[in-house]
């Protein structure tokens, strides 16, 4: 294998979201590590494997944080990367297959969460905040795929990457925020833009979509933009008939039951949302927004929905280690860089440049712009994953996606510390003289 | 440091300040945004003032100084409209109330200041307990001696002001069973209580003077009493209400504390003793314990009767008073609310039986944006 395969782009585009579905063909990477002890633990039975490195992970997780105070989040991710094919190749990627429903779920519960953390209103209480969040997105996508574009790249690739780079990882920032339970205005904003800025990856990889068809000779645009539309629509009213749905059963249940209910919820609309080839992410995003402003108190979302999601977000972190890729990072330094950077500057630079309309100081807005920079495949998995990928649609240019997927990892990984950097040591939103 | 000059201010004025909880729409718990809150309202319009307090979930707003209940109500819904929209744009809210009803004491965050550090350093943990909403009443008085005279002869009405003030039933997720259970983490502090029985300015002074001797206190602000005089501002200054769930109820206290004030100094019905304070924390117990509902020991005629009676025998005695201040109507809310009931009432009834605080807190919240008429 050379040393960066360009011939599946768009599998490992995809793969390196948990809940990949196109997990084949990825078996060989990296593969060429050949220790005997380690031998015994690659042909170990990938379940048992997967259990194995969530306790190394659980482990790691404590000492990363009592050497060095950052969130255990980053411990699990680092044992899962260190299993991966990027250095002891302990696992590989079909592996996870046999958790790929539980992976799945992980993620749906988290992004639940965040939607029910949301108050829409706030948005119409505060219109620079809302101008700051949508622009906060647009600056982000077109930074990246201006500066893509300056460096060669043709336009629709580089658009894809911009809309890519627009998204904060929801599932990075839900799994450290329950963990350093911040609280303030920073912590509160963190959340509102995530979720905007998700949804604007979303709708961006969607209007990409359309657009590409629009270029490429003898496609018909319509079928995709009707299909693009009712993929939107139809999240959009999935998810509130799950929110719905939820209000009307809860009142028949109690106490715990209700977990169970939002559990089976968050199951019965991914599915569905997949089945019928919409954006899962849009749906349960709604659903936990439509849940919290119909029941109000009566929703009692726990982190995480207690502490079998707590272990599920465990095995997703570890995953999401797993996925990491780096091949090819020294040939492809400059893009990455480029990419980083200008997603970097992008999110600080729009949200220092509206603090005071939107009223915040200026410490909180550096702070909640380092808080923005933890990546996220996931909008590429909640799109061109479920909507599929046609064939006749024109590939992207591969070495920027290698770039691409290599700024996405490091930015994954890195999350934790760019979390805890901006709401701890910038905006000051941790209780530090509180024991937990 | 010697004790300040009395300043002269005109007797009768009020002012009112008022400490509000700062609540996260998400949970409703306390959220440490006061620095936020006031960078939105730097530039508000009024005369009023907004001001840190102990704890980042706390602010204090004080109004100017006023003669008559209807510009001080003016100026208290302006200062909350003002405040409320603010809050929104910030995605909190504001409420009223003595205590929060489940906050936890341990996660409370010092406000940066010197002052806050200096009193978390000596006090320790009773400085994050101390995030407890009070609402302080000042009335001007013309000189130093007048102030102490009233200081005294105001102690016996100071039940009345706990038991219709009260407003803190929960603390730490339960039902204290008091009405008013801010006052309990208010007497922790070992300057709290009663003002010394002196009379004159200079009695005071002398007092004043020992007390720095002995290194315990450093200015006026180390003392919690109940009652006491702030010389820089030529007031005195009643300390026991707790903060109440809208601002048209702290008006009304305001008013009726001024009418009970020109009646003691026009009528001089009694000259106040040192044994008026025999019975004086028995009194204080029974209002914050009970409420409305509590007993008072008449510390002169050493009877013993219900609290509701003698807020309604007052409310009659100073009613040409109230009438004279144009403050008739503040004590006709007072006179209702004796029937229905004080705030810690209202905030049982909210909970009912099975009701999450979270619920109730965000009622309380409603209720101050909106202070509708009938909930009064």
């Amino acid at each position: 294998m050379s040393k960066f395969d360009m011939s599946f782009p768009l599998d490992r585009l995809a793969v390196d979201m948990p809940g990949g579905v196109s997990l084949e063909n990825l078996a060989m990477l990296g593969s060429e590590l050949a220790l005997w002890p380690i031998e015994a633990l690659r042909s170990a039975d990938p379940i048992m494997g997967l259990a194995v490195l969530m306790i190394v992970a659980l482990l790691a997780g404590e000492a990363v944080h009592r050497v060095t105070r950052l969130p255990r989040a980053l411990g699990a991710m680092l044992v899962g990367a260190l299993a991966s094919p990027l250095a002891l190749s302990l696992m590989v990627r079909t592996e996870l297959d046999s958790w790929k429903p539980l992976l799945d779920l992980a993620v749906g519960l988290l992004v639940f969460e965040l939607g029910s953390r949301i108050r829409p209103r706030w948005l119409l209480d505060n219109p620079w905040l809302a101008v700051k969040c949508l622009a906060e997105a647009l600056a982000t996508g077109l930074a990246v795929t201006g500066v893509l574009v300056w460096m060669g790249v043709s336009l629709s690739s580089a658009g894809l990457a911009g809309a890519v780079a627009m998204a904060s990882s929801p599932v990075i920032a839900m799994a450290v925020l329950n963990e350093l339970r911040p609280r303030g205005q920073v912590s509160e904003r963190l959340l509102m833009m995530t979720a905007v800025n998700t949804v604007c990856a979303v709708l961006a990889l969607t209007a990409w979509r359309v657009l590409v068809t629009l270029d490429s000779d003898g496609f018909d645009w319509q079928p995709a933009l009707a299909g693009a539309l009712y993929a939107l629509c139809g999240s959009y009213l999935l998810g509130a008939l799950a929110g719905l749905l939820l209000e009307r059963l809860s009142r028949q249940i109690q106490g715990s039951g209700l977990a169970a209910l939002q559990l089976a919820l968050v199951v019965l609309a991914a599915m569905l949302a997949a089945q019928f080839t919409m954006s899962p992410l849009l749906a349960l995003l709604i659903a936990g927004m439509v849940a919290r402003a119909r029941m109000g108190h009566r929703l009692q979302v726990e982190p995480q929905l207690g502490s079998g999601g707590a272990a599920l977000t465990l095995l997703l972190l570890v995953t999401l280690g797993l996925l990491s890729t780096l091949e090819g990072l020294f040939d492809l330094l400059p893009m990455v860089a480029a990419i980083i950077g200008a997603r970097l500057l992008a999110k600080v630079g729009t949200v220092l440049l509206l603090a005071r309309p939107s009223g915040l100081g200026w410490r909180q807005s550096l702070g909640l712009g380092l808080a923005l920079q933890p990546a996220s495949g996931l909008s590429v998995l909640l799109t061109s994953n479920t909507l599929g990928w046609p064939s006749s649609l024109p590939l992207p240019d591969s070495t920027l996606l290698q770039a691409l997927l290599i700024a996405l990892t490091l930015m994954q990984l890195s999350g934790p510390v760019w979390l805890q950097l901006g709401l701890s040591t910038v905006a000051q939103e941790t209780c530090r003289n509180t024991p937990r | 440091m010697p004790l300040q000059d009395f300043t002269t201010s005109e007797s009768l004025t009020i002012g009112v300040e008022l400490e509000l909880q700062l609540i996260s729409t998400h949970d409703h718990d306390l959220i440490p945004q006061a620095q936020d809150l006031l960078r939105e309202t730097a530039r508000h319009t009024g005369a009023w003032d907004i001001k840190p307090e102990i704890t980042r979930s706390m602010i204090e707003i004080g109004t100017s100084i006023q003669r008559e209940h209807t510009p001080l109500v003016a100026e208290l819904r302006d200062m909350r409209d003002q405040l409320v929209r603010a809050a929104r744009r910030l995605n909190i809210e504001i409420a009223g109330g003595g205590t929060h009803a489940f906050q936890h004491w341990s996660e409370q965050q010092i406000y940066p200041g010197e002052r806050f550090h200096y009193i978390s350093d000596l006090y320790g943990y009773l400085a994050k307990q101390f995030t407890v909403f009070g609402q302080h009443v000042h009335v001007g008085c013309p000189n130093g001696d007048d102030a102490l005279w009233l200081l005294h002869a105001l102690s016996r009405f100071v039940p009345h002001f706990i038991a219709l003030s009260a407003s803190s039933p929960f603390v730490q997720g339960q039902d204290t069973g008091f009405d008013s259970a801010r006052l309990n983490s208010v007497f922790a502090f070992p300057l709290s209580g009663r003002a010394p029985f002196v009379r004159s300015w200079d009695e005071f002074g002398a007092y004043f003077d020992k007390m720095t001797a002995t290194g315990v206190v450093q200015s006026m602000k180390d003392f919690y009493w109940d009652i006491r005089p702030k010389p820089e501002y030529g007031t005195i200054e009643l300390r026991v209400c707790d903060t109440p769930l809208t601002v048209e109820k702290a008006a009304a206290l305001a008013c009726y504390l001024q009418a009970i004030c020109r009646y003691l100094i026009e009528e001089r019905p009694f000259e106040p003793v040192e044994d008026d304070y025999l019975v004086y924390t028995y009194n204080r117990f029974q209002a914050c314990r009970f409420g409305l509902q509590g007993d008072i020991v008449n510390p002169q005629t050493k009877v013993r009767g219900k609290l509701r009676d003698d807020i309604v025998r007052t409310l009659a005695r100073v009613e040409t008073h109230a009438v004279d201040l144009k403050s008739w109507e503040a004590c006709q809310l007072l006179r209702e609310s004796l029937g229905e009931g004080n705030d810690a009432q209202w905030l049982r009834r909210q909970r009912g039986l099975d009701v999450p605080l979270s619920e109730v807190v965000e009622a309380a919240a409603r209720r101050w944006t909106q202070s509708p008429p009938a909930a009064r």
